[in-house]
């Protein structure tokens, strides 16, 4: 849930990177800590496993900057995409603002696409929240993966874009896709904030 | 020191329990990990990091509690060789909260915090406001300088 302080004005936004394991949600964040500016970004921590496999989350605050006057703050987390960690998945998802749902383009990680999106689902419904109701964009990653080897971003809106939700097309590893999916979330959470807080 | 409130209703007691109990550092968060109030050294740690991390670590153990059917625990202590930290569940009119405490162990000790956490939890309790907050319209042309801030920052 979002903080929104008219005395100090601020706002602190809660992103969450969702997504079958290896999709490249902590790509995602690795890119973006080391494009923002040092003085837009707090120190990113990464609780992952020995072989750099996310084990609860990694964590990445970021500054927006002034925005109508209010000093806007995300924090960027992501879950851990294997099945066997669907307990603390649940958990980094509490008191999410908005998510982004990183889907594997290649043609054999379909089924583990549908999966983690049905696992969204279900585990935004223990915290009460519908996911038609929360803000959510698609990234389609590895799209620079030879053709044969992936769905297209078409395939994948028809597959996996139930709600007709933004969706990007991304190789996260060289930042292709990173930035416009973060805007794009940004976006979202910002517009429904401001409609939430309207008498 | 520093000592910093989103809402202010938590700096009182806030400041009050840091003296008392000669803790190092106090956060208070909501159960997502965002921060409503600090006081204290907060050069001993990234403040934002720590209350991620502190959010989750309560989080964690209170799902544990779930599957053992049995209330969330009411504070969790970790000592380390110089520092300790004390987490610990709060109920306030706004809702649960949780409170990250960093002390020293030649300035405080375990029992010093625990003894003063009860004050500031039942002085916070009786300073929050009940219910929800009351609604303000944020500025009518936040959406048109959104667009404008995000581009500045991603640069397109």
């Amino acid at each position: 849930m979002s903080l929104v302080n008219f005395t100090t004005r601020e706002i602190t936004c809660k992103i969450v990177y969702y997504g079958p394991g290896r999709s490249g949600k902590t790509t995602n964040l690795h890119y973006i800590y080391g494009r923002v500016p040092d003085t837009r970004r707090g120190r990113m921590v990464s609780l992952a496993t020995q072989t750099d496999r996310t084990l609860f989350f990694d964590f990445l605050p970021i500054d927006l900057g002034q925005i109508s006057g209010f000093s806007t703050r995300f924090q960027l987390y992501t879950v851990p995409g294997q099945v066997y960690y669907n307990a603390t998945r649940r958990l980094v998802l509490q008191g999410a603002d908005g998510v982004v749902f990183v889907a594997d383009s290649q043609a054999r990680q379909l089924d583990e696409n549908l999966e983690s999106l049905q696992n969204l689902q279900s585990n935004l419904l223990e915290h009460g929240v519908d996911v038609r109701t929360v803000p959510l964009v698609l990234q389609y990653n590895k799209q620079d993966l030879p053709r044969e080897l992936i769905l297209s971003p078409a395939d994948l809106d028809d597959a996996l874009n139930f709600r007709a939700v933004s969706s990007f097309s991304a190789d996260a590893l060289h930042g292709q896709g990173v930035f416009e999916t973060l805007k794009g979330i940004s976006e979202l959470v910002l517009k429904r904030l401001a409609a939430g807080t309207a008498v | 020191m520093t000592t910093r409130a989103v809402e202010a209703w938590t700096l009182e007691p806030l400041v009050k329990f840091v003296k008392e109990a000669g803790a190092r550092l106090v956060l208070v968060m909501t159960s997502a990990g965002q921060v409503l109030a600090q006081s204290g050294f907060a050069r001993a740690v990234d403040v934002m990091s720590a209350a991620a991390l502190g959010a989750a670590i309560m989080a964690s153990t209170e799902e544990i509690a779930r599957q053992l059917n049995q209330a969330p625990f009411a504070a969790l202590n970790h000592q380390g060789e110089r520092h300790g930290i004390f987490l610990a569940g709060l109920a306030t009119g706004r809702g649960r909260l949780v409170a990250l405490v960093v002390y020293d162990l030649d300035v405080s000790s375990l029992g010093l915090v625990q003894l003063f956490f009860e004050q500031l939890a039942a002085e916070l309790q009786a300073a929050s406001p009940k219910g929800s907050v009351s609604k303000q319209v944020l500025a009518a042309d936040f959406e048109r300088d959104l667009s404008d801030s995000l581009k500045t920052l991603f640069g397109r």
